[in-house]
């Protein structure tokens, strides 16, 4: 098991050295600086400025400035919110994008498993047609428009959520629902399908035969066995909500690594750009450790290899 | 049975089961497949509904829409309307005004050989009637309902290629691995496994800033004509191949020791021959299924790049382009429906049938795979 | 059992995770909320540029002169009064008795000269010391070049005992004798030779040397630069050439002082965090949330507190339009200054009225490679300036009450100063099409294909196929259009990698100069390629002269050469486009868009009445 962690950090480290490396060399590839502005710059001006984020320097000095800082964890000052430190930026925008992915997670949970359990569970009536069908419904919108369909429901017609900004629970409900309702879509289906396989097994049909109520069946037998296919989906869908959240931000005005992220990739920020990008790596990364061993401990049959 | 006819002449057996084995006329897996898939009725409309929007957006040019990149400031967020119909008001070259451009061009943009033959097609067979603005037009007085169909060419063709090429990308990989086994099949999918920790879209964001960035856009552009599309198609290939590879790799493993593989090796069939002329023909269902199944994820993917525009250029159009352009005309002082609803539309349905054709594939090739 | 608790644990940190990011945000409501567009980049006033950083700066801290928010007419800040000599060359200012920093330490004649020289030192690389340059010498000192001859100091990298951690080095003060190039050990690096107190030293970057020394800075010496504080209460300002706006540029938020102390013991950019930041204006600095809102609060230490009448304030930091629309509409900001242009037309005709397009000191143009085929030919340039219908841009694309614009200066400018812009040709195409013909190309035969550039955005764009379709049925010429993002686009207008590129110009303060001299040869503004020494002249003498209606005239002469030769097509002028609540007070509608906090109030009765009018 440990090793099997530590086996896992190793790659991770030389994963986040190649991302490092190739956003690098990518970044610094641009013709037209950080430093570009609308007023020309004095050449004697600019010169100082060049000075001061070191990008007078070869390339190759600049990389190992910049590779070292990076290993103790001082990724420098953005260029564009210059009294930021990246490491504050980031300590500002993550918890905000923490909670707003716990709670699209949440929702996506919620509505996904209570979905699919009452669909399997209803199989081949009304209303798991029409859970299905709102499902894929969900799958096949992108999110700026559910997004976008929300706000005139909710925002407009119906006033009852603020129309973007941070601050209070309210603030979090249509971001993180419309962030979290395409993972529910997928959930709900994986859940149905999950169960339905798991209800023809035959330990369901002893437990049956037992003469549980099927309320009883399908919440205390069927349920941890049909959640394993969640499970591993739940790595690929926390990537997801991340990257989802670049959209949701932009369009509620959440203050998260998200916009912050796309802001300084299209402003040249290089520091708050690779900074982001290393910790979107790791966060994955981690997650994705996470679920294999959530999936170990849920399923006694997988081995950690 | 062997009892019963143990006292008839072997010969007179033999023809008896000869002449039965005749009658059983051969089910391939192609014709099984497709026999399920027409029991599946969600599918099969799912499948004509592709077949008709494939065929219009390889028409568009022929069929009687406005310009759709005729800019007219006098109808601007004009809602849809429905009657009349068909109104002559497409403006054709010609006239005695020499200074005038040309107003196709300058309502189509540059088309290439085909489209531009079919727009004169077009012209000789509705001349100047063209549809009206059944779904309304944009803020700068642009037929929706025409920028629809040919941001279905756009989208849908994204959408394909980008598949195709992680297709090609992730058979190939996935195929030399699993055939190969032992420490390369190993290493292979270790590079696998470390590239799907890679936040992927935000690599893309990144390429896409970069590669659209002057001094690079412009060379690529004018010496190897290469445009963000083009980059786009190659991007979202290197992403979504991983695990069509997983995927091919594990039918592959599955499959190398089956008797018509030994029986290639016997005969002196080279390695890679092996694996491109016996193993790639086999791997067939899995990959249409995932075909189906990618597409759409690909189309989302532009529409999201088209928000954060970083996607199709304009005046190129796409739905993402245009969905996108409707939900940032949301506001409260007037809401332009039409402009979030009806590409949202046509995004939503083509996805939606995307997937159900692709849920109906896989239960019709793999039987087993019924229901998941 | 700890396989079983795993679950509820998780459960348990995310809910914490959720609690604690939600509980940052339950915040005491701000008296006057506003959107400040994009996040700013810095409050530190020397650095800052733009309009969103000058209102948080303009808040926070207050210069020689304020501006009247009605007249923009400098009055007293810090300043109480002020003497200018008969030559205005020399401004002597008068330090408010009682101004006070936010620590309460009193605000003094050598707290400005050090923040002018802070801000004018190569090492701060301000993006606005131009704007000091009128100072003597001030232009030498920020350049960090020096001259054989000229007196010089030298900044070592020891502090003197007792300095606060960010003080500069001990800094000797010399002539400089001699600049030696070496051959042998750092060859790069010149050795200057000072004479200091009577001794020669010599100094040289990175020097280990015997007999040589290592320095941090080596610049002209800012004791022959024209500011010099007489005693605490008393700042003498000395010009290279009178500048009839001097008092406002005092007023002009880079102009701002900054807390010596502040700044030495804590560096840029750790003295602007809202628990070490010393301020001398109106508000403090509460806290910030990057991309979300800056909170001001106001000050208890400011010397005009009693006038100040809004306790809270946030900016919030939201760059979409239609956001900031959003978040005015359902009451959660009082005063946004950009709306989404698609609807304008809407906005015009709300009962409310509350959108309404003020002129601006701004304007809208095109800037022509005048180094290119066929553009070099003047007659090429009038055609294409005076068969552009700028009527039809202002009313179907922009479409807030823009004015066409037929001159550089905006005319408004005559409502401040006494200028009266020169103006190019009306539209008229005949006249194009003769001098099209003229120039060799008649019905635009021959004419090689033209390129608008323009940097990536709806607006630009449809402005450009505007003028496209315009062009080509007036002059019947091809006309490519090329969209880049900022950086490309400014970058490719630097190169000359262009040949007709739009461009936008705000002016820094009211007088025709800040537009007249972006064109002046050798300009860094002036991307043209165009030069005329008759121009150049023309400006120089305005900028010299002393007389203000000759002044004026020199000005309008200089810009008749512009509008003549047209290296640039003037197309519109801008109109700010705010809506603001009406209970809003003290918020007038100005020239240079600037609102002051200090001068603003709400109407608390009204904004409940409205509030329930609107069920907010």
């Amino acid at each position: 098991m440990i090793a099997f962690i530590l086996k896992r950090l190793v790659w991770m480290a030389i994963t986040l050295w190649v991302v490092f490396t190739v956003s690098f060399f990518l970044m610094r590839s641009v013709p037209g600086g950080p430093l570009d502005q609308e007023r020309t710059l004095d050449p004697e001006i600019k010169a100082n400025l060049e000075k001061r984020y070191h990008l007078d320097e070869p390339l190759w000095k600049q990389y190992g400035r910049e590779l070292g800082n990076t290993l103790r964890l001082d990724l420098g000052y953005s260029f564009r919110l210059a009294d930021f430190r990246v490491n504050e930026i980031i300590a500002q925008g993550f918890p905000i994008s923490a909670s707003l992915g716990i709670v699209a997670l949440f929702f996506a949970l919620s509505l996904g498993l209570t979905a699919g359990i009452i669909s399997a569970a209803r199989r081949q009536t009304v209303v798991d047609v029409a859970l299905m069908l709102a499902a894929t419904i969900g799958i096949a919108l992108p999110n700026f428009v559910i997004a976008g369909i929300m706000i005139i429901l909710f925002v407009f017609l119906l006033p009852v959520f603020p129309a973007a900004g941070w601050g209070t629970l309210g603030h979090l409900v249509l971001p993180g629902f419309c962030l979290g309702a395409p993972y529910a879509a997928y959930i709900a289906r994986l859940m149905r399908t999950g169960m339905l396989e798991v209800l023809s097994q035959d330990y369901i049909r002893t437990a049956y035969a037992k003469g549980l109520s099927t309320r009883a069946v399908v919440l205390r037998h069927a349920l941890k066995n049909a959640l394993l296919p969640v499970v591993s989906f739940l790595g690929p869908a926390i990537a997801g909500i991340l990257t989802g959240s670049l959209v949701v931000e932009q369009i509620f005005a959440i203050p998260g690594l998200g916009v912050h992220f796309i802001q300084a990739a299209t402003q040249r920020d290089y520091t708050l750009a690779m900074g982001l990008v290393l910790l979107y790596t790791a966060l994955l990364y981690t997650m994705n450790l996470l679920v294999d061993i959530s999936y170990a401990y849920l399923d006694p049959r997988v081995e950690l290899e | 049975m062997s009892t019963a006819t143990d006292n008839q002449p072997d010969l007179q057996r033999y023809a008896a089961l000869l002449d039965e084995a005749r009658a059983i006329k051969g089910v391939s897996l192609g014709q099984d497949a497709w026999r399920r898939l027409r029991r599946n009725r969600a599918a099969m409309l799912s499948l004509w509904f592709l077949v008709v929007l494939g065929l219009l957006a390889v028409l568009t040019p022929l069929l009687p829409l406005q310009p759709p990149r005729q800019v007219d400031t006098s109808r601007q967020f004009a809602a849809p309307v429905g009657w009349p119909l068909m109104q002559q008001t497409l403006q054709l070259p010609g006239g005695n005004d020499h200074l005038q451009q040309d107003p196709l061009a300058a309502g189509f943009g540059d088309l290439g050989f085909l489209s531009g033959a079919m727009l004169r097609a077009r012209v000789a067979l509705f001349g100047k009637w063209s549809i009206a603005s059944l779904c309304g037009t944009d803020k700068l007085g642009r037929d929706v309902l025409s920028r629809l169909f040919w941001g279905a060419r756009i989208s849908l063709a994204v959408g394909l290629v980008a598949t195709l090429v992680s297709l090609v990308i992730g058979v190939s990989y996935g195929t030399i691995s699993g055939y190969l086994g032992g420490r390369t099949d190993n290493l292979m999918m270790r590079i696998v496994d470390v590239m799907y920790s890679i936040p992927f879209i935000f690599v893309v964001i990144f390429l896409i800033t970069i590669l659209s960035a002057e001094g690079i856009k412009e060379p690529l552009e004018e010496r190897y004509g290469i445009n963000r599309i083009v980059i786009f198609f190659f991007v979202v290939g290197a992403i979504y191949w991983l695990t069509m590879a997983r995927v091919v790799r594990g039918q592959v493993i599955s499959l190398k020791h089956e008797q018509f593989v030994e029986a290639a090796r016997t005969i002196g069939a080279s390695r890679m021959r092996i694996i491109f002329m016996h193993l790639v023909p086999n791997l067939l269902s899995v990959v249409i299924v995932y075909l189906t199944l990618t597409i759409p994820r690909v189309m989302l993917f532009e529409a999201f790049l088209s928000f954060l525009g970083l996607g199709v250029e304009p005046p190129d159009v796409s739905w993402g382009l245009l969905a996108n352009e409707g939900v940032q005309a949301i506001t409260p002082v007037r809401i332009y429906w039409w402009l979030v609803v009806f590409p949202g539309l046509a995004l939503g349905l083509t996805l939606l049938a995307l997937n159900f054709l692709g849920d109906g594939l896989r239960d019709a090739l793999d039987p087993r795979m019924k229901n998941r | 059992m700890m396989k079983k608790a795993v679950p509820y644990l998780i459960a348990a940190v995310c809910l914490a995770v959720m609690v604690w990011a939600v509980s940052f945000g339950t915040l005491p409501e701000a008296d006057f909320t506003f959107c400040n567009g994009d996040e700013i980049k810095t409050v530190d006033p020397a650095i800052v540029t733009g309009q969103p950083e000058g209102r948080i700066v303009g808040a926070l801290f207050e210069g020689l002169c304020r501006w009247h928010p009605k007249t923009l007419k400098p009055i007293p800040g810090m300043a109480q009064s002020w003497d200018i000599s008969d030559d205005e060359l020399t401004y002597t200012f008068d330090i408010r008795r009682g101004a006070l920093w936010s620590d309460a330490t009193p605000v003094t004649a050598h707290d400005f000269a050090w923040s002018f020289r802070r801000f004018l030192h190569p090492a701060t690389a301000s993006e606005y010391a131009y704007e000091m340059w009128y100072v003597v010498g001030a232009q030498k000192y920020s350049s960090g070049k020096v001259m054989i001859g000229d007196p010089v100091e030298i900044e070592l990298k020891e502090k003197p005992p007792g300095a606060l951690p960010y003080a500069a080095g001990i800094t000797l003060r010399g002539e400089l004798l001699d600049i030696k190039h070496k051959k042998v050990a750092l060859p790069n690096e010149p050795v200057y030779v000072v004479k200091v107190d009577g001794r020669q030293r010599q100094f040289q970057k990175g020097a280990t040397e015997a007999g040589t020394e290592d320095y941090q800075w080596l610049i002209y010496d800012f004791r022959s630069v024209g500011i010099r504080a007489l005693d605490d209460r008393t700042l003498r300002i000395r010009l290279r050439h009178p500048v009839p706006y001097f008092l406002n540029l005092m007023g002009f938020y880079p102009m701002s002082p900054v807390n010596r102390r502040c700044v030495e013991t804590h560096g840029y950019p750790v003295w602007t965090k809202p628990e070490n930041i010393v301020c001398n204006g109106p508000f403090r600095l509460k806290f910030r949330r990057i991309r979300d809102r800056i909170r001001l609060v106001k000050s208890t230490t400011y010397w005009n507190r009693d006038n100040v009448r809004l306790k809270v304030v946030d900016a919030l930091a939201v760059k979409s339009n239609t956001t900031t629309l959003n978040l005015y509409l359902t009451g959660q900001a009082d005063w946004i200054s950009t709306v989404p242009t698609e609807i304008v037309p809407d906005l015009m005709r709300r009962e409310q009225a509350d959108f309404n397009p003020a002129p601006f000191l701004a304007v809208y143009y095109y800037i022509i490679n005048t180094t290119k085929r066929p553009l070099d030919d003047v007659r090429v340039r009038r055609a294409l300036a005076l068969s552009i219908d700028k009527r039809q841009i202002v009313e179907k694309v922009t479409r807030a009450g823009q004015t066409p614009a037929r001159s550089l200066v905006p005319p408004e400018v005559s409502k401040y100063v006494d200028y009266v812009p020169a103006q190019c040709g009306r539209y008229n195409v005949e006249e194009a099409r003769r001098l099209l013909a003229e120039a060799g190309y008649p019905g635009g035969r021959g004419c090689p294909k033209i390129e608008i550039l323009y940097n990536t955005s709806e607006a630009h764009r449809a402005i450009a196929e505007l003028i496209q379709s315009q062009w080509k049925r007036a002059l019947g010429i091809d006309v490519r259009l090329r969209n880049q993002e900022w950086a490309a686009y400014l970058s490719a207008r630097r190169q000359k990698k262009y040949q007709i590129a739009r461009a936008g110009w705000i002016g820094d303060y009211v007088d025709p100069n800040t537009f007249l001299d972006m064109f002046v040869s050798d300009g860094p503004q002036n991307q043209t390629g165009w030069g005329n020494p008759r121009y150049d002249k023309l400006v120089e003498a305005a900028q010299r002269e002393k007389d203000a209606s000759k002044r004026m005239q020199y000005f309008h002469q200089a810009e008749q050469i512009l509008m003549d030769q047209l290296p640039i097509i003037p197309i519109y002028f801008y109109v700010s486009t705010s809506m603001i609540r009406p209970y809003v007070k003290g918020f007038y509608p100005n020239i240079q868009d600037v609102h002051p906090l200090w001068a603003i109030w709400i109407d608390r009765e009204q904004k409940a009445r409205i509030f329930k009018e609107e069920g907010l």
